[in-house]
């Protein structure tokens, strides 16, 4: 699916007219639309989904339609508008979007925030500022040409004269709003490419900040639900006599609108609903899937990567080239379902009444909660508010809205406004996952070292939350060529390079995870090309650079490739590491690299140290990255901090398995996550740039794990084929 | 605030240096009367097992897993939240958070802060295994940790300068 937001650029833009002496202009944002990750289609027509707000005193108010998850967007978002008003930095506040109203596309996944929005919030900016230039050459009759706008204030460079925005905002809003509006050059910026704190930094360290389990309505209930222990079960029968007199409880109800069917216990309090929970009697129909089995899964995933694949890309041989192999070599990686065990677990507030519903969401995705709860609850979507609160954590996983529907499910039955709470062990066993997966690699290389050979077959599932492929899309190539990222578009010049997919359904719940499919094909093929690297006995990074001609650009699918920029940020990213120094005895260094959804380029070294017992340490990461033109880059470096403690997890920390079709994990002791004496040291480069920015919240995690596993095998020669990576116990490297 | 709660008479509490009344059933954790009973949402809620820090406050000073206390364990004992850390973000630890930019999603920093803030107190000067010790209990799942450390020796230098 192509983005319809690159070729497109048209920004509408009007003015509101508002009984203040405000200055309002209303403009569209793209919503996430990526392939795989559910946004809702953009409206049709011109509805405003974003306000840009100037008050007489001055404060300049941006509405964010993107949903704060930790990435950052309330502050990155604001700072593109900012530059191009010329407005004063600390004049400008944030607010988020509400549904209704006009807001009509709010999503946030595919770490599209930024790239999509670039244009438009850059248009939106200076328009603004055009429109308060003229206010004030009309105010001092002067020619228009002789003012210029300057830190939230138009100057009249002759005379040295100053009106202030606020000043201006009202004889501003009277006028036509300018077409294309002049942007400024990015050699002028003044706010973007700076370091700016996060907006939300106060309140977060203070405790006020408003998470969704921080949210209280007076007379709202808590409630909690258990949820069948089996994947896809049902509830039987159940009886809440012990639990209705557990103290504090007020209502017992069954729910079957999320991802699993359960009883929810509603009662006074969130300690009153655990305890009631835990009086429940349910008897359960455990369905089709008590069977289930994640290791012969697992087993069938690894077999299906050796049946015959849908083609997803095949590169023609050039006439004349050799394609001789005289080693070949073949090997298959595999991948865990992950859990996204974001700290804050999920939760949602719902206060449903007949012609008037409100719901309280720490979400990605509110445009979809308000079309499916209208759904549920059999009401006019134009009834239902969605209000986005602050997200502890989000790596794709509220992008499921099943536990909205449950809130309201809970609300409709008690006529109550409801907070549904999820305990860890809820959280960690009853969301979606990331897809577990096997890539089957084969390739050779010729007689002077040179790969002439590559074929990558993933078996893997299709994301469940957003309901099976028609059967029109089954068939289709493209379906699952945009189901691998990672895999179809490599970067690399192989001759006769093929790509292939395996679908193989599971009755797993799969949804979006950090990166979407990319780190599971990422993982493979940057291990492999490491393996192909050896066979030829070559040094890795060279061998990766004699593949990318910096001058070459191609298409992958829907996505463009610039070897140019990937081999780049490869090489600086090397040299920053000093990839030829020697490094103390049992360390070993690796490198990845990748092109991100055909955006982002990223490339790490990573420097890993054994211990005596086996232990595995992650040392030191390198990154390099290309974005394009850097926002924030105190936000840049975060999400790739972030990227790699997450990418790291996935390595020396946990997976989700599964047994009798019961989720095995429960929290972060049978989970494991970094903690603070596993994060390697992090050094981060970024390569200039005046191109458009792209996205940064998923781009740094596929690269992590093969950089890793890299240097595990360059210190210790086992290549690691599956992860996480098995090892004994030890400080660093539980398993 | 609820006022619905069970009445549990005689738990009363020090928050934040203000004596406040708590009913609440007497197994409730200390998480749960601060955050369902006294309106104290700064303290969060990550697994109610003892095993993210999230809910971390201080009770004489000493670093505390609020989901795994009571509130009869910490009668008669002084309890601080973040809240109480000071409202203004003039903490020390937390002007240090802010210069450092260390939140993502901001969800885990009540509690890293709160075990930041009881770690300088013992011990002024934290090298990099005192952090990794004192720390490593507390999940970030955002991946924080290098912000963190940063921030904890910055705290350290100002608190000394
Ligand atoms: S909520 Fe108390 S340790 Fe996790
Ligand atoms: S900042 Fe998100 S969990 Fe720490």
């Amino acid at each position: 699916m192509s983005d319809p937001y690159k070729t497109n650029r048209r920004c509408f833009i009007k003015a509101i007219s508002t009984s203040s002496a405000a200055l309002v202009l209303g403009f569209h944002l793209p919503v996430a639309a990526k392939p795989g990750q559910g946004g809702a289609a953009p409206a049709k027509g011109f509805v405003p989904n974003a306000y840009l707000r100037i008050d007489p005193d001055g404060t300049v108010t941006v509405t964010v339609t993107k949903s704060e998850i930790g990435q950052g967007v309330r502050t990155s978002l604001p700072m593109i508008v900012a530059e191009e008003l010329e407005a004063d930095w600390s004049r400008v506040v944030v607010t988020q979007a509400t549904t209704g109203l006009g807001f009509k596309s709010l999503g946030t996944g595919g770490s599209w925030a930024i790239g999509g929005n670039w244009t438009p919030l850059r248009t939106a900016g200076a328009t603004a500022r055009e429109m308060l230039v003229s206010a004030a050459a009309a105010a001092w009759s002067v020619d228009r040409a002789t003012c210029r706008a300057e830190k939230g204030s138009v100057v009249h460079a002759p005379t040295g004269r100053r009106l202030g925005y606020g000043e201006l905002a009202e004889a501003a809003s009277k006028l036509q709003v300018p077409t294309n509006p002049p942007l400024k050059d990015p050699k002028n910026y003044t706010i973007i490419g700076t370091r700016r704190p996060r907006i939300d930094g106060r309140p977060i360290v203070t405790g006020t900040a408003t998470f969704g389990l921080d949210v209280r309505l007076p007379g709202m209930k808590f409630a909690t639900i258990l949820r069948s222990p089996v994947m896809g079960g049902k509830v039987a029968k159940w009886d809440d006599k012990r639990a209705m007199t557990s103290a504090g409880v007020r209502a017992v109800v069954p729910v079957s609108s999320g991802l699993a069917a359960g009883v929810a216990v509603v009662a006074d309090s969130t300690w009153a609903a655990f305890k009631g929970r835990e009086a429940l009697d349910v008897t359960w129909d455990n369905g089709p899937n008590a069977a289930f089995d994640g290791e012969a899964f697992r087993k069938k995933l690894e077999e299906s990567s050796h049946a015959s694949a849908i083609v997803t890309r095949k590169d023609a041989v050039a006439a004349g080239t050799s394609v001789t192999a005289a080693r070949s070599i073949e090997a298959t990686y595999e991948y865990p379902f992950q859990a996204h065990a974001t700290l804050e677990p999920m939760n949602c507030v719902a206060d449903v009444r007949d012609g008037r519903t409100e719901i309280w969401a720490p979400t990605q995705a509110p445009d979809r909660i308000r079309e499916r709860v209208a759904a549920l609850i059999k009401q006019p979507a134009e009834t239902i508010t969605v209000h986005v609160t602050m997200s502890g954590g989000g790596f794709g996983r509220r992008l499921g809205v099943d536990y909205a529907l449950e809130a309201a499910e809970v609300s409709m039955a008690v006529k109550s406004p409801v907070q549904v709470i999820w305990s860890r062990e809820d959280d960690m066993r009853h969301g979606h996952f990331q897809p577990a997966s096997a890539n089957r690699m084969t390739g050779g290389v010729d007689a002077k070292g040179a790969p002439v050979a590559w074929k990558q077959v993933k078996a893997g599932s299709y994301l469940s939350i957003f309901g099976p492929p028609s059967a029109a899309e089954r068939a289709s190539s493209d379906y699952w060529r945009d189901a691998s990222w990672g895999c179809y578009d490599n970067p690399y010049s192989i001759p006769g390079l093929e790509t292939g997919y395996v679908p193989v359904d599971s009755p797993v719940p799969t949804g979006p995870w950090r990166a979407v499919y990319s780190p599971s094909c990422s993982f493979a093929r940057e291990s492999f090309v490491d393996e192909l690297a050896h066979a030829a006995g070559r040094d890795p990074l060279e061998f990766r650079l004699s593949l990318l001609d910096p001058a070459k650009k191609f298409k992958a699918g829907n996505l463009n490739i610039d070897q140019g920029r990937l081999r780049s940020v490869l090489a600086l990213a090397a040299e920053k590491a000093q990839w030829t120094r020697k490094l103390p005895p049992g360390w070993g260094r690796g490198i990845a690299g990748n092109v991100y959804d055909g955006d982002t380029c990223l490339a790490y070294v990573a420097e890993a140290s054994t211990g005596k017992d086996g232990s595995i340490r992650v040392e030191r990461m390198v990154c390099a990255v290309d974005c394009g033109i850097v926002i924030n880059p105190s936000g840049v470096e975060a999400q790739i901090e972030g990227g790699i403690a997450f990418g790291l997890s996935t390595v020396i920390g946990g997976e989700i398995t599964i047994r009798a079709g019961r989720v095995e994990q429960s929290s972060f002791l049978d989970y494991p996550v970094i903690r603070m004496d596993q994060m390697p040291k992090v050094e981060i480069h970024i390569v200039p740039s005046t191109a458009s920015p792209t996205g940064m919240g998923e781009p740094p995690v596929p690269p992590v794990a093969p950089a890793v596993t890299n240097a595990i095998f360059n210190a210790t020669g086992k290549r690691i084929r599956r992860l996480p990576v098995r090892l004994p116990a030890a400080a660093g490297g539980e398993k | 605030m609820n006022e619905n709660l069970i009445p549990q008479d005689g738990l009363r509490l020090t928050v934040n240096g203000t004596q406040r009344p708590a009913s609440a059933p007497p197994d409730t954790p200390l998480l749960w009367i601060l955050r369902d009973v006294l309106g104290l949402t700064g303290s969060k809620f990550g697994c109610g097992l003892g095993v993210c820090g999230a809910c971390t406050v201080l009770v004489d000073g000493e670093p505390v897993r609020s989901c795994m206390s009571t509130g009869p364990e910490v009668a008669g004992k002084k309890v601080t939240t973040i809240e109480g850390l000071s409202s203004d973000a003039s903490h020390p630890v937390q002007r240090a958070w802010l210069a450092e930019d260390v939140a993502q999603c901001g969800y885990c920093q009540a509690g890293q802060i709160m075990t930041a803030a009881a770690l300088l107190a013992r011990n002024p000067r934290p090298t990099d295994a005192d952090i990794d010790a004192a720390m490593s209990e507390n999940v970030c799942r955002c991946g924080t940790y290098q912000r963190i450390r940063a921030a904890i020796h910055r705290a350290a230098a100002e608190m000394k300068s």
